[in-house]
């Protein structure tokens, strides 16, 4: 059909509900959102901020005179010194980075990862593959930490009362206090030591030894985000503390109850892989039998799984994932089938659930419409008739109570012992743990205790809920002179502040130490570099003051290598929590068990035991009687309380790269929110407004709300505690129910990014970022009920106080209108479909609707993987050049391009390449795990919260959240894709034929070169690229300035300064590395030797990158997938960048 | 009115027409020769150092290999300066107490490395990586000149890109066996007689055979931007 010319956009509807959308505002066609979205670059955003003609013309003037004084170098580079060791290391060669492994801490718990190390400073981190808690894969904690030890606001040094003193006085006067005279351990002190979740077992035994010499002495573990409901309801089911890991490998069916699983939890980089796993379809996938047999050392395990279209759906060995939850998380947005219930509802749906599913002694509870309760039924059947290959996973979050529940569940599902593994507890100590914290509060309070020890990553002053005054206990401990107290801790934080003594502590980066991962396996942690400030780890910290008394030197701290050595020294010690520790009969074999441990990152034989056959308690129903949702009164909301997406509880609130990074889901940058659904926000009568003028873009103009929640203090008074939020109107979240994120609002994090002068936050506090819920929590609780009002309300909805929050969501539209009929184009940017649409029609992704006259030559324009036989490596054939290439039948003629291989005839075969790049949709979680890889390796610069609302935030990936639906503001109807999208590399480059000064160009094999020395920075190329990846260096948004920073940069990438385009490279210093290695040896670069930093961050293998030219390569596998498709490659671009389209697998049966 | 400028400031007029092109064309030429000239480059400018090292005397006197100080330059981009242990290893039997060898022996004994002045600055966009020249073929003595007859080290080459790129056009004239890469008075005569003319080599004969042998890739993959800029 010809276009109708007349047809303008003004009489269409602003976006079919079937369509994907970013933004609520896009969805509701907020004015003003196209005009935006279609220009790159918004009016205003290109200027200097707060322009006028006088300041120009001083930066005129001195930008001149600039010019005059940088003439006189007319080197391009200056005259520099070069420094030599004197003694150089072994095993080290300047110039080529070393990896070690370790293991980054995470709550407590570590997850492998192997440290590139460049001339001895560690500069980026990796997954270890043969860590069971990562498998080569991180998440972005693990990516983050190595900011961390740049952190310029880490405590420098030793001090106290704020004094600077040194170590040995710290040491000397804790020593004075526990021993008496000649080293008699004064037994009678009341010591108290604090610390986060410990599993390390050198610390453990320590601290044992410890509590041994001193029998007064308490140890008291404090977690702000703790895991005691899921401790306690499993020990409740099982009647003992058991430790519980998934087989999500072995899962056909999976329910997640407000869990997770793939984003968050000491689990989540290996349950990533194992579940994404289950979502690849591939060709040469395994099939049911090698699935059984699991991943298995030494053998190479197939990578995703074979889908038959013409076999039953239901024997497909593409799992299903069930989610049920509050506030959307990653998992629950990558769910087949999701339903959006309160916490309240969530216990009442899990009783129904149980009794559906005829466990023995429960009865349904709540009233459910018609279509819910055919959905739990549904799903009844659907676990009941995958018994032993389901699992059903609770979040940390839900009541003691809904756990025992889950696990009685899964026991009668034949779960336990197959898909769900019970093990021995992680922890060294699983005990009560909020309620230590409140004894140690009434001592302190009391006066009862004479020493307190603070170590690590615990910040009770800051993150204590409002019944245990850990703070108001500190100032009452210390009115008493006598009183001791020493905090260990990386910065001078809240808790820091209210101590007698701080030591600044060691990262884990500088320092030895062990720790377990989310399955026990102990990884040894090695030093990188010498501690920057001096630090001292816990380990260190105790060895110091617990030395033996012939120890000649007082305080004299034996080296922490030996420390931890010593622990695994101990065989008959360790076969006491490792039964599986092999037995080594000689020192000589220990030395070998030793560096081995230390190399591989892992100690062999570690993992916690299994439990054999376990069964319920016979009294494990006793409690479900009692059990109950938060109590909601009439006229409240339900108030959850979860850690927040990036800064956890709060301990990375001075880390630029989390602080920055969009929130996985919700796109928020800097910020936390209060989520309410759209429903809910009617009511409330709160609206979001996005500033797409004067240089916003994602501006987010909303409404701040009072939160109000009585709070029984510990003396028994009720107290009316207030928070005020911004209000984020988020599709999916549950009615009638409000989620706040914990880890804002701290007062003492540092002020690297947590202090913005001038930037109040919505309680109009200055310097503060974001706002403390803290202080509505009590004891250990997720969720109660609260009052919400607008601030400032007027009648009308929408009128009140105003805060803004900077959300990418809207940023980098591929918006675009067809220039005819003057409508928006829908660029189909995540194609998707079911399994069945799958089974149909595997190809369905191939074919854009706009263009189904030109199908096949689009699809064809996606440069496929060379089928061609191999030559010989040496050949050197002349005629296979730009000759071959005027016959493929592939391309289009008269094309202004010239096509890629044909820009070097006179090239080896065996050395020509193309590299590419392959996303499976379908693996894709949106962890942004990648995000922040990417901005580790290519030196990604941070540049904070107004520049964020610009649009000139730098990152080189994109993770686009898509959402689909949302009828009639039906939590329930909203589903949502994650998109990756960095420089696809075109073939046909649209930003190099624009480029004035030739500084972006194609290279030979394939790359969309930038060359930052070339570029004037015109932006004509960011202008006319269709995908809109390109980022331009509006202001000098590099840190020049601070020292640490700088060490931690990748000396293989060029720092770029102002006016400078940047894009995505395929990360291409580790091609041309990997191409230098395999060039000297003579030899072609081996598939899978260059791993892109997304690629090895991607904790779901959900990227793959290669040469297409291999046909047997991993990428050209993916390529050849039928479900492979061009993002744009109707534009004829040729994109060396594709996606796997989205394929779901939902529940025929199930209600709509 | 009467005119301003009088009829005999005409040929004045017309030697400015005729001589402003010609200034603007010397001003270019000379501001590209200014550029390419040993001022603005820095070709043979020695840079102070702390020692006093002779490379004439070490390498041109005493044959040590380049290899023995310069141990990462066929493994690494960077070829790195010896560690002071280096010198110490001969310095600690002969010379020992030379005056000239303080700065040496006071490094070793404080463990403070010895800073010395870069010759070769190349600019932090530029990833230069030796290990790869060397495994193809490219002589040290291509870049860095007769280092056996400096007794002073200095900058022998002007490290402009239009130096890099001629050769990564034209790699052919300055590719020499493998086993040669570290002989200073190598010349492609010395390569014996070429089987096909009957003659000794030139260096373009030799450069072409060995560009085959060595698996050199072509002058396109060797411009390429990210060949060196990342």
């Amino acid at each position: 059909m010809k276009p109708d010319i007349t047809d303008s956009a003004a009489n269409e509807p602003a976006a079919p509900p079937d369509k994907l959308w970013r933004g609520l505002d896009e969805f509701q066609g907020a004015p003003g959102y196209a005009e935006a979205a279609l220009n790159e670059f918004p009016e205003g955003a290109t200027e200097l901020d707060e322009p006028s003609r006088r300041r120009f013309l001083t930066y005129m003037g001195a930008s001149l005179a600039l010019a005059g004084a940088a003439g006189c170098n007319l080197r391009p580079a200056s005259q520099r010194k070069i420094i030599p060791y004197t003694t150089q290391p072994d095993e080290l060669t300047p110039g080529v980075p070393l990896f070690f492994a370790s293991a980054a801490p995470f709550a407590g718990y570590g997850r492998g990862v192997l440290v590139r190390s460049n001339e001895g400073r560690p500069t980026k981190i990796e997954g270890n593959p043969d860590h069971p808690s990562s498998l080569g894969g991180t998440d972005i904690h693990a990516q983050a930490s190595v900011l961390d030890l740049y952190d310029p606001d880490r405590s420098r040094g030793v001090t106290q009362r704020g004094t600077p003193t040194s170590y040995e006085q710290a040491v000397a006067a804790l020593r004075g206090k526990l021993f008496t005279g000649n080293n008699n351990a004064n037994t009678a002190l009341r010591v108290r030591v604090l610390t986060e979740t410990v599993t390390s077992p050198t610390f453990a035994w320590q601290i044992g030894q410890f509590l041994n010499t001193f029998p007064n002495a308490r140890w008291v573990q404090f977690d702000a985000v703790s895991t005691e409901n899921a401790r306690s309801g499993v020990k409740k089911a099982f009647g003992k503390s058991l430790n519980v890991t998934y087989d999500f490998l072995k899962a056909d069916v999976v329910l997640s109850l407000d869990s997770d699983f793939l984003c968050s939890g000491p689990g989540a980089v290996r349950y990533s892989r194992d579940f994404a796993d289950r979502r690849k379809i591939r060709a040469e996938g395994k099939d049911r039998a090698e699935l059984e047999a699991g991943r298995q050392a030494g053998r190479s395990f197939k990578e995703g799984v074979k889908v038959d279209p013409k076999a039953d759906p239901k024997d497909s060995l593409i799992n299903r994932l069930y989610a049920v939850e509050c506030m959307p998380t990653n998992t629950g947005a990558v769910a087949d089938h999701r339903i959006a219930l309160t916490t309240g509802q969530i216990g009442a749906f899990v009783r129904s659930l149980a009794a559906e599913l005829k466990v023995p002694g429960v009865t349904g509870a709540g009233s459910w419409a018609d279509a819910q309760v055919k959905w739990l039924q549904e799903l009844a059947k659907d676990l009941l008739a995958k018994k032993g290959k389901s699992v059903v996973v609770a979040g940390d979050h839900l009541p003691a109570w809904v756990h025992t529940l889950v696990a009685a569940i899964n026991s009668t599902l034949g779960n336990v012992g197959q898909t769900v593994k019970l093990t021995a507890p992680v922890e060294a100590s699983v005990e009560g743990k909020m309620s230590d914290l409140r004894t140690l509060v009434n001592e302190l309070n009391a006066k009862t205790v004479d020493v307190l020890l603070v170590l690590g990553d615990a910040n009770p002053a800051y993150s204590a809920p409002a019944d245990i005054d850990f703070a108001g206990a500190m100032r009452e401990y210390h009115k008493d002179a006598t009183k001791f107290s020493l905090h260990l801790g990386s910065h001078q934080d809240e808790t820091a502040v209210l101590c007698d003594w701080h030591v600044n502590e060691a990262h884990y980066l500088e320092t030895w130490g062990d720790i377990r991962g989310h399955d026990g396996t102990v990884a040894i942690q090695q030093p990188l570099i010498a501690p920057l400030h001096g630090g001292k780890s816990a380990i260190e910290l105790f060895t110091t003051i617990m030395r033996s008394p012939e120890a000649s030197v007082p305080g004299a701290p034996r080296d922490p290598f030996d420390i931890v050595k010593s622990t695994w020294q101990k065989a008959d010690e360790v076969k006491k929590t490792f039964p599986n520790f092999p037995a080594l009969p000689k020192a000589a074999a220990f030395e070998v068990f030793w560096q081995e441990a230390v190399r591989s990152g892992v100690v062999a034989g570690t993992a916690a035991v299994e439990e054999k056959a376990p069964a319920l308690a016979a009294n494990w129903s006793s409690d479900l009687a009692a059990g109950t949702g938060p109590a909601v009164a009439a006229g409240e909301l339900e108030l959850n309380f979860r850690p927040d997406p990036t800064l956890y509880d709060g301990r990375f609130a001075n880390n630029g790269w989390l602080q920055e990074l969009p929130k996985p889901l919700t796109k928020i940058s800097w910020d936390n929110a209060a989520f309410v659904s759209p429903k809910t926000a009617e009511k409330l009568g709160v609206k979001a407004e996005a500033r797409w003028t004067g240089g916003e873009h994602g501006r987010m103009e909303v409404n701040v709300i009072e939160l109000t929640v009585k709070v029984k203090l510990a003396d028994g008074k009720e107290e009316d505690r207030k928070v005020r939020a911004p209000a984020w109107i988020l599709p999916g979240h549950a009615d009638d129910a409000v989620t706040v994120h914990l880890g804002y609002g701290r007062t003492r994090a540092g002020d690297y990014v947590a202090n913005a002068p001038g930037e109040k936050n919505a309680a109009g506090q200055d310097g503060v970022r974001g706002f403390n819920v803290y202080p509505l929590r009590t004891g250990s609780t997720w969720a109660v009920g609260a009052k919400a009002a607008r601030v400032g309300a007027g009648a009308k909805s929408g009128s009140g106080a105003k805060y803004f929050l900077a959300c990418t969501q809207g940023h980098w539209a591929m918006a675009e209108k067809d220039p005819i009929s003057g409508k928006m184009l829908d660029r189909k940017p995540v194609r998707r479909g079911s399994l069945a649409d799958y089974a149909k029609n595997p190809r369905f992704a191939k074919i854009p609707p706009m263009a189904a006259g030109e199908t096949e030559l689009i699809n064809e324009n996606v440069p496929l993987p060379k089928k061609h036989e191999k030559k010989s490596d040496h050949d050197h054939d002349h005629s296979h050049g730009a000759g071959e290439h005027e016959h493929d039948g592939r391309l289009i003629p008269l094309n202004m391009y010239k096509p890629a291989e044909g820009l070097v005839p006179d090239l080896r075969d065996a050395q020509r390449r193309r590299w590419a790049l392959a996303i499976d949709l379908s693996a894709c979680t949106g962890c942004s795990a990648c995000v922040v890889a990417c901005q580790s390796e290519n030196n990604t610069p941070v540049v904070g919260k107004d520049q964020v609302t610009k649009g000139r935030e730098m990152y080189w990936i994109n993770i686009d959240r898509y959402y689909e639906g949302l009828e009639g503001n039906d939590p329930n109807a909203v589903k949502a894709y994650f998109q990756p999208r960095m420089c696809v590399q075109c073939e046909n480059a649209p930003c190099e034929i624009v480029c004035p000064v030739g500084a972006t160009v194609h290279s030979a094999d394939g790359l969309n070169d930038m060359t930052y020395n070339r570029c004037v920075g015109t932006r004509y190329c960011s202008n006319n690229c269709p995908y809109k990846v390109r980022r331009f260096n509006f202001l000098t948004l590099q840190d020049w300035e601070t020292d640490t920073i700088k060490l931690g940069r990748n000396p293989e990438v060029s720092v770029r300064s102002r006016g400078v385009m940047e894009k995505c490279t395929f990360c291409v210093q580790r091609i041309r590395g990997a191409e230098i290695v395999a060039e000297r040896e003579g030899r072609p670069i081996r598939d899978g030797e260059i791993l892109t930093a997304c690629q090895s961050a991607c904790p779901s293998g959900a990227i793959v990158f290669g040469d297409i030219n291999d046909a047997d390569a991993a990428v050209s596998k993916w390529k050849n997938e039928p479900s492979n498709y061009g993002l744009l490659a109707e534009l004829n671009t040729r994109p060396r960048l594709t996606y796997t389209a989205v394929v779901r697998n939902p529940n025929p049966a199930m209600p709509k | 009115m009467a005119q301003i400028f009088p009829k005999a400031l005409n040929p004045i007029a017309k030697m400015i027409v005729l001589g402003l092109p010609l200034l603007a064309g010397a001003t270019g030429v000379t501001g590209a020769a200014f550029y390419r000239s040993s001022y603005a480059t820095g070709v043979g400018e020695i840079p102070p150092q702390p020692v006093a090292f002779s490379h004439a005397h070490h390498v041109g006197q005493l044959g040590i290999h380049c290899v023995y100080c310069h141990t990462s330059v066929e493994s690494s981009g960077f070829a790195n300066i010896p560690p002071t242990k280096t010198c110490m290893n001969c310095h600690q039997q002969i010379w020992q107490g030379a005056d000239l060898l303080e700065p040496v022996r006071n490094s070793y004994k404080t463990n403070t490395p010895i800073e010395w002045n870069r010759v070769h600055n190349l600019p932090h966009y530029a990833y230069f990586n030796h290990s790869i020249h060397v495994a193809k073929g490219v002589g040290c003595v291509s870049c860095h000149g007769r280092l056996d007859q400096m007794n002073l080290t200095m900058q022998s080459s002007t490290l402009l890109m239009e130096w890099c790129i001629a050769c990564h056009r034209e790699p052919e004239k300055h590719l020499r066996p493998k086993e040669e890469v570290f002989n200073m008075r190598w010349d492609a005569s010395m390569a014996g007689k070429n089987e096909a003319t009957g003659k000794p080599y030139t260096q373009r004969e030799l450069g072409l055979e060995l560009k085959e042998k060595h698996r050199v890739r072509d002058a396109v993959t060797l411009t390429n931007c990210s060949m060196c800029h990342r």
